[in-house]
């Protein structure tokens, strides 16, 4: 049975609209520029929100931080400007994906959940890995948990997203994964206090110069028709 | 070269626009078909009739799940469908190349 064949309002439209080449070229161009729009939940907004909330949150620790002989840690002040801030970046892009995704069903939505469960569990082990090592001892305790937190995470961060793109042979993904390893790898060397500073210097720059390069390519793909 | 060497299911503007919206799917993905209407702006009748004879010819498939008010109809495009919008880009560009 034809499960369109219940379906009310069915009509007799003949194939109305007689279409010249270049009418189809633009039509064809302009429906497929659109649809990638729609499904793809990556935006150069999103982008730019996520270089705003990296220069200000890490900004905030790196400041509460910057003057402290001995290192004590991030002050309960700005791990709230950080975590709100982490939470307004996690709640954008899952605000943009579910409305990318509406409707959408098959072979990606079960890939992205496996994606996410393999995502956890490498977070989830890296923290454990941490608590750990400061458990024994290693490092200068509460500077090592900080340097290694925000390092390990933006690492895990990036090399699943390398993955993921390499997989779907998106190239320009691909660099951007592997420009924030390095930002969070150089940031590292600073220490416990620059490496705040030079991941959300770090971090905003690749994502305003990634925001830069969504709005050529669409711009460019609109020019192009 | 003619327009005639277009593909005749294709070469209508709404089929069109169904066939380049479901290309832009990953393979193995379908689309609901009140997302496929809101994305191409038919209406619930224009659009049917259109993805029954994309369906006849094989170009789609489409998979009711659920019933009643909770029932939902998605579509999706076969690897024919695909094939064929790559031919009618392909046939395309070569006509306006010798224009």
């Amino acid at each position: 049975m034809n499960p369109m064949s219940d379906m009310s309002e069915a009509g007799t439209y003949e194939d109305e609209g007689a279409l010249d080449p270049h009418g189809a070229a633009r039509l064809l161009a302009r429906t497929q520029r659109q649809a990638q729009r729609e499904l793809d939940f990556r935006s150069p907004w999103l982008s730019l929100i996520a270089a705003g909330a990296a220069l200000i949150g890490f900004g905030a620790v790196w400041l509460s931080v910057r003057h402290q002989h001995p290192f004590k840690g991030p002050t309960t002040a700005a791990l709230v400007v950080l975590y709100l801030l982490v939470a307004i970046r996690i709640g954008t892009v899952l605000y943009a994906h579910h409305r990318a995704s509406a409707g959408v069903s098959g072979r990606s939505a079960r890939l992205e959940r496996a994606e996410g469960v393999g995502l956890a569990a490498a977070l989830v082990a890296v923290y454990v890995l941490m608590i750990a090592l400061v458990g024994d001892g290693v490092g200068s305790q509460r500077a090592f948990y900080w340097l290694y937190g925000v390092t390990a995470t933006l690492i895990v961060l990036g090399t699943f997203w390398a993955a993921r793109s390499a997989v779907k042979e998106d190239w320009p993904e691909l660099g951007m994964s592997m420009a924030i390893m390095l930002v969070a790898a150089g940031s590292a060397l600073a220490g416990p206090r620059g490496v705040w500073l030079g991941d959300g210097v770090g971090l905003c720059v690749l994502l305003v110069a990634s925001a830069g390069a969504q709005m050529w390519l669409l711009r460019t793909s609109r020019s192009g028709t | 070269m003619t327009a005639d060497a277009l593909d005749p299911l294709i070469h209508v503007p709404a089929r069109l626009q169904i066939v380049a919206t479901l290309a832009a799917l990953p393979d193995g993905d379908a689309l609901s078909f009140t997302r496929l209407q809101d994305m191409i702006g038919l209406t619930p009748g224009n659009l049917i009739t259109h993805l029954r004879k994309l369906e006849d010819a094989d170009y789609l498939t489409s998979e009711k799940t659920g019933n009643g008010p909770a029932s939902r109809t998605s579509v999706a495009l076969t690897r024919r469908g695909r094939a064929a919008l790559d031919d009618y880009t392909a046939t395309l560009r070569t006509m306006l190349n010798g224009l």
